[in-house]
């Protein structure tokens, strides 16, 4: 089963064509790694199928619904979209977890170990200032909201650039082996690569 | 109530004298503002005559529809005025604004007359205009504030916004802390007004009805209810403003319009 379709896809912003003509599936718990040089447009693939951003022609589905305003809220509740601006414009990290998941309605009890572990967060990673956190503390704690969470799909973006070699290859591992999630990821790290499930598209 | 002296014209003349040594002292200091100075006080001298000239002839006429057209015309200046400092563009915005303004601006304007000075004719121009002219006046601040505020905070945050967007899947939880940082910058500066006033200097209007005339303690119960007046009406336009503008600020898919700021 397809979850997203770029079929024929154009987009230019100013003089600048971003697409082109630009054709491309995802399966349904594929793992894609999208790889190109800067500004060619992978943070904007994300951007197209979140709704963010239109394209000036060609068809764009997700889960066989076509990117428009009614079925936009049905889209974005099955995406998990991996930003760095984690910070919902509050403070503590424990204001900003606990809104996320009861405005979800998420229960996430039973895992929270298991993901801590994993992503090597102390338990007061909770009570600390979100603006003290370092890059690979913010990554993490993006990454943490996103394994609880557990949507079906996922659009990282850069999710490991600010963790140590052992720890990409941790998350990488961890995201790879999840069966039952589609996981697109924008990434230059080696540590992705380093498995076979991966599919790499380069733009 | 005897009324204020009257001033005469060379008395009030007399006044210039003072511009003498202020212009001096910014050549001197090459502020470079005597132009815009001198353009400054020409424009007030020229607008407050016009005013006051027709306020002579509004408070004659005292015709219930000259009034209220007079009051509508005030609220589309102030519109105005407010989308300019805004820096968001008239032909989006003007509409949102001008109802946000004039829904809680006249049922403010309107309750003060009739339940709180509770006078007869409620189109009295001599109550209608200088209380509307307060109520606006001071709302122009709040709702530049907290429409400058609501759609910069986002326009600089845009990844923050979009993310909290994805998240919550709804654009009305995603706006809620830009909202609540605008509102609170809105805000801020009456409640605190509110609480110094008296203390650092006498209002506006209490001046005014002290020299009118009144006896202090009048004065003062008017200045109470239009300090509440003016708290209400920019409470409620402040928040309206910001509401009804969002079909304007955004796109079907919750997106912000790049289109809608003017630079």
């Amino acid at each position: 089963m397809m979850v997203a379709e770029f079929e024929n896809i154009c987009l230019s912003r100013g003089n600048k064509n971003i697409f082109s003509g630009f054709s491309f599936n995802i399966n349904k718990n594929e793992k894609i790694l999208i790889q190109g040089k800067s500004g060619i447009g992978k943070t904007t693939l994300f951007r197209i199928l979140l709704g963010f951003q239109a394209v000036d022609s060609g068809k764009v589905r997700f889960n066989g619904l076509d990117i428009n305003r009614e079925n936009i809220r049905k889209i974005r509740a099955r995406i998990f979209y991996l930003s760095q601006d984690i910070d919902l414009r509050k403070e503590i990290f424990k204001e900003i977890f606990e809104e996320i998941f009861s405005f979800n309605n998420v229960e996430y009890s039973d895992r929270l170990e298991e993901i801590l572990c994993l992503l090597d967060l102390p338990h007061n990673i909770f009570d600390q200032n979100i603006k003290d956190f370092s890059g690979g503390e913010r990554q993490r704690a993006g990454l943490l909201i996103c394994f609880l969470l557990n949507r079906p799909v996922w659009l990282l973006d850069e999710p490991t650039s600010a963790l140590d070699d052992k720890m990409k290859q941790k998350v990488a591992d961890y995201i790879l082996k999840c069966e039952n999630n589609t996981a697109i990821i924008i990434s230059h790290d080696e540590a992705w690569k380093k498995n076979d499930i991966i599919k790499i598209k380069r733009l | 109530m005897n009324g204020a002296q009257d001033l005469g014209f060379l008395s009030l003349a007399s006044l210039f004298v003072f511009l003498i040594p202020v212009v001096y002292i910014n050549k001197r200091l090459k502020l470079g503002i005597n132009k815009t100075l001198l353009t400054s006080i020409a424009r007030m001298c020229v607008q407050l005559s016009f005013v006051g000239l027709y306020l002579e002839y509004l408070f004659r006429f005292n015709s219930p529809l000259l009034n209220s057209l007079y009051l509508l015309i005030m609220v589309s200046i102030a519109c105005q005025s407010i989308l300019k400092s805004s820096n968001l563009k008239l032909r989006l915005f003007f509409g949102p604004v001008f109802f946000s303004l004039l829904i809680p601006f006249v049922i403010m304007l309107f309750f003060f007359n009739a339940v709180v000075v509770r006078i007869e004719n409620l189109f009295e121009a001599k109550y209608l205009i200088p209380v509307g002219g307060m109520l606006l006046g001071n709302c122009l601040r709040s709702i530049i504030i907290g429409l400058n505020n609501f759609y910069t905070g986002i326009r600089k945050d845009e990844n923050g916004y979009l993310f909290a967007l994805s998240l919550f899947n709804s654009r009305i939880q995603a706006l809620k802390p830009y909202f609540k940082e605008s509102f609170l910058a809105a805000i801020t500066p009456i409640i605190a007004s509110m609480a110094t006033i008296g203390l650092v200097s006498l209002p506006g209007m209490m001046t005014g009805q002290i020299l009118g005339g009144s006896v202090p303690l009048v004065a003062i119960k008017y200045q109470i209810a239009i300090m509440f007046a003016i708290f209400y009406t920019e409470f409620f336009a402040t928040i309206l403003s910001v509401l009804f503008s969002l079909k304007a600020g955004f796109n079907d898919m919750d997106v912000l319009n790049r289109d809608i700021f003017i630079s």
